[in-house]
């Protein structure tokens, strides 16, 4: 009896599980084929050669989005140039990109970091959320020290370098500063005889003053939106001194006197005094654009934006008459705005040669002179010395005009969980400007949420 | 499906002596190698993506994720998504959206399905197809257009309501209609799916009984009332169960119209999990999130079985 | 004629009126779509004192202008024309031009500047793919499991089945993390490999086999058919009204499936359709025009599909609706 069932047991598992193994052999083989190719690389031996990391042979992934046109109309000509330089260089290294669309870029980093899938080089605006001190201190980021001198360092804005300090340490490479201003429509103001401030200064009242004096015949004097992840509205809540967050980051703050009375200046330009149009506050980006920005349908005088629309609006599409100015000072008299330090980061590898070349890669890229292109081309304030001194805006007096804003900048609150807490006060800030809450009301329920947040 | 196919008696060995049963079992395994072949890359494909997610979704509700290993929390998630006036939030929008458009969804189907009916064979499929054809168009594509149609200045629907001399609405802007028109659009998108079951159901009905209805007087609505509306409840039944466990997995909408805003005013459950697990990356969370939703369309389906079973003769 | 008749007319004259009305409401968005892909962005003529972007129009315009600008100018081409002033014809015929430039405006930009055509192939190729091998397992495992006897069928079965019910969000987390295991990320086989455990299709496949008698299998087998051929040569052909139905279901599945590769994919050259019009739309100063002929781009192909395959589509759904 027992010697039948061994016998069943031979015959009948062996031969199945040879089959089973085959297939099952054959299926992980066929996903390694498809998976494996991109990670394959060859790494050298040490050697104590200094320079024998320029021997090296692997790829390196990196991630961009797209940035200005070539005339074909390819808007990663730069960063591909990029790449065929220093391919030529070293012949050894290929570097793979993946394009990926500005608006996704953050969350499938994320995703990409969570997935253990993440890039060798990215860009990568620090305050963005997508890579966080978590990150930071789980090791995913790989710190910059080690292939930049003290020299080199120095050349970058202090608050660029800041922005990507962690704990002492360097976490990427500043590229550039942005900022956020006023964007005023000069056509608008010409045609209803308003004087636009000089210099671009204007306290609260004035700029309420003008705003009226725009307003009517189905134009409005201003306009912008709220929307997770966009600040455009926010100066607003800080001009009387509000600040999201306590500086050591463990407390909410914008229930303060000062944050709420912000808003409030913010609420009453829709409701008091009636100068914005009815979608005011709305998630309508490109709407609020266009209502500024579109030669056919000019209906808002002055909006916020970000640098980037600065180069938009003298760009052939959106060509738009228009000045620059700051944000107007409230209780503090100062023209506070939010700014952001965008650069690129270098993700961990096990295999530092790898590293290594990556950072020459990044080195390649962010240098005086690219930078100063960036600049140029692209409406981004540089993040070194040497790039600014270099003069980038001496044609371009409205971008000089938002670079001198940016002494003035704000960086959102560097908090692991940034993303959730922006969300939370963001969308209290569509209640109110919605008019279905106080200001007080509002910020006191994303209080409540936040608070819950940081005591994580 | 609520469907329980007769099964065959399959394989039920007589119940003999333990020994012999393990012979028998090894012999059958070994007869039938053919059909673990014919099974084997169904069932790879069903373990690796299907059934080890099942399992691991329920053990990692009890764990908080780390990129660097997982730590086990027991409860404490399922704790933090009650806890979340979000995710509560998310809950009730999702039941408020699935009570109004299920019943609507099965109604106008059953409606369609009955004036359809009657109709000859041309006009019938002509209906057919008009009411099917915006069901296979994507959803982001409906979701593009009905935000284009919702628009504040140049939308169709403030259009309309201009017409009928009101002031034009901040549809997806405003917390009180927000949610409203995600549920109007959804009652406008015709029931596609719905009238073409309907209508194959009505079909199979006995015509005798019809006839047999007329001979004793019943009118149109009497027969429809009488005895189409009670003949379909089968159809009704699984309609009903379909479209609530779609209804509770909107989402695309969410995130192409109006990412949860204003305020929370079109967070639903769904959207509150993909941000908890890809933004927030608490898979643990999100997993936990999972199964609560998992369990609250069960519960719906098992009501809805039972009430619509239990009148049934 | 008797009331009853005229009655039963004015009834029937209802119910088509009715379901016209119907039909056309659920069309509205299908119409509105194309005629705004077809609209005239900003555009002068020579009675008109400043241009007009009748995309963003209020109030909208209900059907493409061009159309009717394009028949005015030809007119006005032909008048002119008429009487001799050949300056005026030249106007008018650039005109002309300029009309059919700018409606289909769109679709240069759409095509030149995304990677729409890139997302259309990616999108039909993994439907494709996936729907080929879909039809195939499954068919292979409905057949088993209805018409051989084996020790775990019943398990197997019933596992299979009682997940059909359980909603895709469920198994998010943990699929994404399996596709991170299997370093499938950002790539189709991440799309294509978890659909593969739908267990639809072994459910639809292994009722329809059921019904198919065993006395031809015999006789293939006395006649020493292998197994597998026994499946191709009768197995396959007697399956294939439901494998045409599991197809066509897995197809618009796969063509319409958005929340997955909206989270797997990021190369902007290996999203579909879905994920790809999501970037459009992101990408915030993209108009309506641009969307619009977006989503006509993305939706024709389901429409022809559908049109084509509309039999398959009803008797699938019946199929699943009928038999309680």
């Amino acid at each position: 009896m027992i010697v039948s069932v061994y016998k069943t047991i031979r015959g009948g598992f062996t031969l199945k599980m040879k089959k089973w193994l085959m297939t099952i052999l054959s299926l992980v083989l066929v996903l390694g084929i498809f998976a494996g190719c991109s990670n394959k690389d060859a790494s050298n031996d040490k050697n104590d050669d200094p320079d024998a990391w320029k021997k090296w042979e692997g790829t390196i992934t990196m991630w961009d989005g797209p940035r200005w046109a070539d005339k074909k109309d390819n808007k990663y000509h730069w960063i591909e140039d990029k790449i065929a330089e220093f391919q030529e260089e070293y012949p050894g290294v290929k570097i793979d990109l993946v394009k990926t669309p500005w608006a996704e870029m953050n969350d499938k980093l994320s995703v990409a970091i969570a997935g253990r899938a993440w890039p060798d080089i990215a860009p990568v605006d620090i305050s963005g959320g997508s890579v966080n001190i978590n990150h930071i201190k789980q090791g995913v980021v790989a710190p910059f020290d080690p292939y930049l001198t003290e020299d080199e360092k120095a050349d970058f804005y202090d608050n660029a370098v800041e922005a990507y300090t962690y704990d002492s340490k360097l976490y990427g490479i500043p590229n550039s500063i942005s900022v956020h201003a006023m964007l005023l429509n000069l056509d608008i103001f010409e045609e209803k005889g308003v004087e636009p401030p000089k210099d671009g200064k204007w306290t609260y009242d004035e700029f309420v003053e003008k705003m009226e004096a725009l307003t009517g015949d189905k134009v409005d004097g201003f306009s912008t939106y709220i929307l997770p992840g966009y600040y455009e509205a926010w100066p607003f809540l800080l001009m009387d001194g509000g600040y999201p967050l306590s500086e050591d980051l463990s407390e909410y703050t914008f229930d303060s006197e000062e944050a709420i009375s912000g808003l409030q200046k913010l609420v009453d330009l829709k409701f008091k005094y009636e100068v914005t149009p009815e979608s005011m506050g709305g998630q309508d980006v490109g709407g609020t654009w266009k209502a500024w920005a579109a030669n056919d349908q000019r209906t808002v005088a002055v909006e916020p934006w970000a640098t980037w629309a600065i180069a938009s609006a003298q760009g052939e599409e959106f060509k738009t008459n228009f000045m620059v100015a700051q944000y107007p000072t409230g209780k503090t008299g100062e023209p506070v705005t939010i700014g952001g330090v965008g650069g690129w980061v270098m993700f961990n590898s096990e295999d530092e040669t790898k590293k290594r070349v990556a950072a020459e890669f990044v080195k390649h890229i962010s240098s005086t002179d690219e930078q100063v292109t960036m600049a140029k081309n692209y409406g981004i304030f540089p993040a070194r010395k040497s790039a600014a001194e270099q003069e980038p805006f001496a044609d371009n007096p409205q971008m000089a005009k938002a670079q001198e804003l940016s002494k003035h900048a704000v960086m959102v609150p560097r908090h692991p969980s940034w993303a959730r807490i922006d969300e939370a006060i963001q969308k209290q800030l569509q209640l109110a400007l919605n008019g279905e809450k106080t200001p007080k009301e509002a910020l006191k329920s994303a209080g409540e949420t936040v608070e819950a947040i940081l005591n994580e | 499906m609520g469907i329980k196919p007769a099964l065959k008696t399959d394989f039920d060995p007589k119940p003999v002596k333990k020994q012999s049963r393990m012979k028998v079992l090894l012999i059958q395994i070994n007869k039938n190698k053919v059909a673990y072949l014919f099974l084997m890359p169904k069932l790879i494909f069903f373990a690796l993506f299907m059934l080890i997610p099942i399992v691991w979704s329920f053990v990692l509700s009890f764990q908080e994720f780390n990129i660097m290993g997982s730590t086990w929390v027991g409860i404490e998630n399922y704790v933090d998504a009650f806890q979340s006036k979000v995710f509560r939030i998310s809950l009730w929008n999702t039941l408020l959206y699935t009570i109004i458009t299920v019943p609507a969804f099965v109604l106008t189907a059953l409606l369609i399905a009955t004036l359809v009916q009657p109709l000859g064979k041309l006009s019938q499929s002509f209906f057919r197809a008009a009411f099917y054809l915006p069901t296979v168009t994507s959803m982001v594509i409906i979701a593009m257009v009905w935000r284009w149609m919702y628009n504040y200045k140049f939308g169709l629907f403030n259009y309309i309501v201009g017409l009928l001399g009101m002031d034009p609405v901040n549809w997806l802007g405003q917390s009180d209609t927000a949610l409203l028109s995600l549920m109007i659009m959804s009652i406008l998108i015709p029931p596609g799916s719905g009238i073409i079951i309907y209508l194959a159901a009505m079909n199979e009905i006995d015509q005798t009984l019809y006839e047999a209805a007329k001979i004793d007087g019943a009118n149109t609505f009497q027969r429809w009332w009488r005895i189409t509306v009670p003949m379909l409840k089968p159809t009704t039944l699984y309609l009903f169960i379909l479209s609530t466990i779609g209804s509770f997995q909107v989402f695309t909408q969410i995130i192409m119209m109006t990412g949860g805003g204003p305020g929370n005013a079109t967070e639903t459950i769904v959207h509150v999990i993909y941000k908890t697990a890809f933004r927030d990356f608490k898979f643990g969370l999100a997993s936990a999130q999972s199964v609560i939703l998992f369990f609250i369309i069960m519960i719906f389906a098992i009501f809805q079985y039972r009430t619509l079973r239990s009148d049934h003769h | 004629m008797n009331s009853n008749d005229v009655n039963q007319k004015i009834g029937k004259l209802l119910i088509y009126v009715t379901l016209i009305f119907m039909a056309f409401v659920s069309l509205l968005p299908l119409y509105w779509v194309f005629s705004t892909s077809l609209q005239l962005p900003s555009y002068q003529n020579e009675t008109m004192e400043e241009p007009i972007n009748y995309v963003e129009s209020a109030p909208p315009k209900l059907y493409p202008v061009g159309i009717k600008e394009y028949i005015h100018q030809w007119q006005e081409r032909e008048a002119a024309e008429d009487s001799g002033d050949k300056e005026d014809a030249a106007y008018h015929d650039e005109k002309m031009d300029e009309v059919i430039t700018k409606t289909f405006e769109g679709f240069v930009v759409l095509f030149e500047r995304t990677k729409i055509l890139k997302w259309l192939f990616n999108s039909l190729y993994i439907s494709i793919l996936t729907t080929l091998a879909i039809v195939l397992i499954d068919t292979m495992s409905g057949y088993v499991l209805a018409k051989k006897n084996f020790p775990g069928k019943k398990i197997i079965f019933w596992a299979i089945i009682s997940t059909m019910m359980i909603p895709e969000q469920v198994t998010l987390v943990p699929t994404f993390m399996m596709v991170q295991e299997l370093q499938l990320f950002n790539t189709h086989w991440a799309l294509i490999f978890p659909s593969l455990a739908l267990a639809f299709g072994v459910f639809l496949m292994r009722q329809f086999l059921l019904a198919i008698p065993n006395e031809l299998i015999e006789a293939a087998k006395i006649d020493g058919a292998s197994e597998w051929k026994i499946f191709w040569t009768i197995i396959v052909p007697l399956a294939k009204p439901a494998m045409a139905v599991l197809g066509i279901f897995t197809f618009v599945l796969m063509w319409n499936s958005f929340l997955w590769p909206i989270i797997v994919l990021n190369d902007e050259n290996l999203l579909t359709l879905p994920a790809g019009l999501k970037t459009l739309q992101d990408a915030n100063l993209a108009s309506f025009k641009l969307l619009m002929t977006g989503a006509t781009v993305a939706a024709i192909p389901m429409i022809v599909f559908f049109l084509l395959f509309q039999r398959y589509f009803v008797k699938g759904l019946s199929m699943g609706g009928v038999k309680q």
